[in-house]
């Protein structure tokens, strides 16, 4: 372990540089009292290609900061009035991605697929360095460990971690957990939800449900008392349940459908989820198009075992688009076809759909989705989380869960990611200064 | 008539044929994977040219110029890529879990969340775990992940802990220590000073005791200010390691002086074989010592990353980004991969790995080297320029591909 401030007692040195900060910060209140009106930017982001779909921007823009909010965006803001300008021209800007289905309940559990365990994700780990600033983590912890997810995960994240809270009070420790129709308790996540974290939890998960639709309607019952969408993994069932009824008879607009472009091999004994795209015909389903009029919303959730080109390719050229993209990011997902949010960003480019239509699934959308208008865009006075991409050209491959492949031409690279105005990730260092041999050295 | 009996006659023959081309058949597909048309490089070996790499039940069968595709079961164009053995990172911290801290704990990185993206196919603990807690950690994390785990065993009998009792010297146990390492010698590759903040030689003299009682060796880390570096060196065998070896913070010495110059006793002590690791970390390399150092003669022995929650999004980010940074300092690639790979080997006494020999176990990078602009970042947050880039295109570990940036090894769609 080496970080720059490990000393003789860190405690010591950490109150020492606690003081030290207050004076500083009282020296550049008075400095800045001073100088308010030449350098009043903290950071300015100059020369990039804004794309922010709430805002309807898609064009060359410069982008300043002040503290951890976004100050302006406008044409030609002059470096002068900046303490820091960085040079992003040739790179596209956008609001910090939203990854909507994660797994990031990290912990020592060997025995649990998602909550407190290895199977899920250290979210700081996968974000940054591929322009997300904000998980939604989906369901792996019920309203009996949320306490312990917030206090253990998210509490120590620089990433923004929200979460739907798993219909079942467990969360997703085992697979016979999730059956148990016994531990799912609308008032208790409700209460969770509404009365002690509006802030974090945005949502209910119903998942690997092997019965009817039980624990589905108890987590619209739960959404309902709370007021949040429900998020549903529908891929357990033996024979499969109908989709049509799910999205027509049990969701609500607004309820959310993951894992939208699986494709199962579907048997007697072995269930699964109904696709959307009929697998004789390769038609979407005509119900589909009705349900994502009626409001559900289609969520990609990649997974290891879940995205397959032959649901998504031919639902694209059929005019249906998912309207959010996502991960599923969890310990089987990372090294395979998934890898992370831009690889899984790319692909869609890679199928056809234009970079805005891209972003705006990744940023606005689901942010309006969740309910958390407050994130997804660029507006003045919204918190500055924002991606910085390099669109590369080159041959990139991309892969679905059964290890086919399609080729691309792009693929996007986050090249800086600012959360709440600091600096979190640079590739490149297009954010610090050049390296100086020391003259002795010469 | 005639014609019947002929044939009858020939049967055997046919039956003969047929088996024969059959067991031909079996012979042209034994190889399990192909490796085909990339650039080898295999310091052990000596090798550094196109070759192909045939694998075969986990383990290397072959490493030849043109080996015939049809003889292979599944064959990857690697043309234009570097295949090197998969590479070892020397210093990480991967015992995680839910507690404050590294050990058990949320600044540990899970090793499979690092290292099959950046080609690394084994990583060596620095000693997150000490004999109290090293079963737990191998229950945990070592036996359940696709990356190899090996690991500097602290002095320290919790390892790495954040509470104070990792000082306790009476906890610093020489026989549990020397125990616990003979006891899991395919694992624990020797024996790491972390943290002592106090002045006595005690917990430094027995770590390198109980080091030289299993004969492998000494990792040193840097949190131990009251010791001088001179001393530290001093102290220590050939063959033991020094991390953080660029660094330039309060807690040490630096290696390079204020003229710039290496001192003399860093020198000296290198010229004993002492070896030097990165340990790149988020405060662990700095622009000012890295570099004048190279020019002078004290390059790394190994690119330990020490891999940890703050310092995985700094200047150090992976392992191929700190290679790439001494490729563009003037490395050559062949020694950068030696010291990727087998020199790491060689340098914890594993010669199993590191390597492409015959044999071995099937552990394999397949990197590409990106043109183009790219900047740099030390712990200092300062920036150098390089046109070059390592980048993981495919990993092997064992023979089964578990990292395949581009889809190489996958079917196209239709």
């Amino acid at each position: 372990m080496r970080t720059k401030t490990a000393g003789i007692s860190e405690f010591i040195q950490h109150k020492f540089v606690q003081i030290v900060h207050r004076i500083a910060a009282v020296l550049v209140l008075i400095l800045i009292a001073a100088t308010v009106q030449a350098q009043e930017i903290d950071i300015l982001l100059k020369g990039g290609h804004v794309i922010d779909p709430k805002n309807n921007i898609n064009s060359k823009m410069d982008v300043a900061i002040v503290g951890d909010k976004i100050f302006r965006v406008a044409k030609d803001i002059p470096a002068n009035t900046s303490k820091k300008t960085v040079d992003i021209s040739g790179l596209y800007v956008t609001p910090g991605i939203i990854d909507m289905h994660a797994h990031v309940f990290h912990g020592a559990d060997v025995n649990s697929i998602s909550a407190n365990s290895p199977g899920g994700l250290q979210a700081d780990a996968f974000s940054f360095r591929a322009g997300v600033t904000t998980v939604v983590d989906a369901g792996s912890s019920g309203w009996r460990n949320f306490p312990l997810f917030k206090s253990q995960v998210i509490d120590r994240s620089q990433t923004r971690i929200l979460a739907f809270l798993n219909v079942v009070g467990r969360g997703m420790v085992t697979r016979y957990d999730q059956q148990d129709v016994t531990d799912m308790n609308p008032e208790m996540n409700a209460y969770m939800i509404k009365r002690l974290h509006p802030n974090i939890l945005v949502g209910i998960k119903s998942a690997h449900y092997w019965g009817d639709f039980t624990s589905v309607d108890k987590a619209v019952e739960s959404g309902k008392l709370a007021n949040v969408p429900v998020i549903v993994d529908f891929g357990e069932h033996s024979p499969p349940n109908s989709i049509e009824s799910l999205f027509m008879e049990h969701f609500r607009p607004g309820d959310i459908f993951t894992h939208t472009f699986s494709e199962h091999a579907i048997s007697e004994t072995a269930g699964g989820r109904e696709s959307i795209v009929d697998v004789k015909t390769r038609k979407v389903k005509p119900f589909v198009f009705a349900a994502q009029k009626r409001g559900i919303i289609f969520d990609v959730g990649h997974g290891a075992g879940a995205f397959n080109f032959n649901q998504a390719i031919p639902a694209m050229k059929q005019g249906f688009m998912p309207n959010t993209i996502s991960t599923d990011l969890y310990n089987l997902s990372m090294n395979a076809a998934m890898k992370d949010m831009t690889n899984v960003m790319s692909k869609f480019l890679a199928m056809g759909m234009g970079l805005q239509d891209v972003i705006l699934r990744s940023t606005w959308n689901p942010a309006q989705v969740i309910k958390r208008p407050d994130l997804g865009h660029l507006s003045v006075g919204s918190e500055a989380d924002i991606a910085v991409f390099n669109l590369k050209k080159g041959n990139f491959g991309y892969m679905d869960v059964r290890r086919t492949k399609i080729s691309g031409t792009e693929k996007l690279e986050a090249e800086l990611t600012l959360r709440a105005g600091r600096v979190v990730w640079d590739l490149n260092g297009i954010s610090v200064p050049e390296w100086q041999m020391p003259a002795a050295t010469n | 008539m005639n014609k019947l009996l002929n044939f009858k006659r020939s049967m055997p023959l046919i039956i003969v044929l047929i088996f024969f081309a059959f067991t031909t058949q079996v012979k042209a597909q034994d190889i399990d994977l192909l490796l085909k048309g990339g650039h080898v490089i295999d310091a052990k070996n000596n090798i550094d040219r196109k070759m192909d790499v045939a694998v075969k039940a986990g383990k290397i069968f072959r490493v030849a110029a043109d080996i015939p595709a049809s003889t292979a079961k599944k064959v990857v164009d690697v043309s234009g890529l570097i295949v090197a053995p998969g590479l070892i990172n020397m210093h990480t911290h991967v015992y995680a879990g839910s507690n404050p801290g590294f050990t058990d704990g949320t600044s540990s990185q899970l090793p499979d969340a690092f290292a099959p993206r950046a080609g690394i196919t084994t990583v060596v603990d620095a000693g997150t775990s000490g004999w109290r807690t090293f079963p737990d950690f191998k229950a945990k994390i070592i036996d359940n992940s696709m990356t190899r785990v090996l690991a500097f065993l602290s002095i320290a009998a919790s390892g790495y802990s954040v509470d104070k009792a990792q000082e306790n010297i009476a906890e610093m146990d020489v026989q549990k220590t020397a125990e616990t390492v003979n006891k899991y010698a395919d694992i624990l590759v020797g024996v790491r000073i972390g943290r002592y903040d106090g002045t006595e030689w005690t917990p430094f003299d027995r770590a390198s005791e109980a080091a030289k009682l299993v004969n492998k060796p000494l990792f040193v880390e840097c949190h131990l200010p009251m010791y001088s570096l001179e001393d530290q060196l001093k102290r220590m065998r050939s063959g033991d390691i020094m991390t953080h070896a660029f660094e330039n913070v309060s807690e040490r010495m630096t290696v390079v002086d204020e003229q710039g110059k290496v001192r003399p006793f860093v020198l000296a002590a290198q010229k004993r074989g002492v070896l030097f690791d990165i340990g790149h970390g988020g405060g662990g390399f700095w622009f000012n010592q890295g570099i004048p150092a190279f020019k002078q003669g004290l390059w790394p022995n190994s690119f330990g990353t020490d891999e940890h929650r703050t310092s995985m999004n700094s200047g150090m980010k992976t392992m191929l980004n700190v290679m790439s940074k001494y490729l563009n300092m003037g490395m050559s690639m062949p020694d950068v991969i030696a010291r990727g790979s087998w020199n790491a080997a060689k340098s914890i006494k594993r010669e199993d790995l590191g390597n492409l020999s015959e044999g071995s176990v099937a552990d394999i990078a397949v990197l590409s080297l990106a043109k183009g602009k790219f900047g740099f970042v030390d712990s200092g947050n300062n920036k150098i320029e390089g046109d070059k880039k390592l980048e993981a295109e495919l990993t092997v570990r064992a023979g089964r591909i578990i990292w395949d940036l581009n889809g190489l090894s996958a079917n196209p769609y239709k």
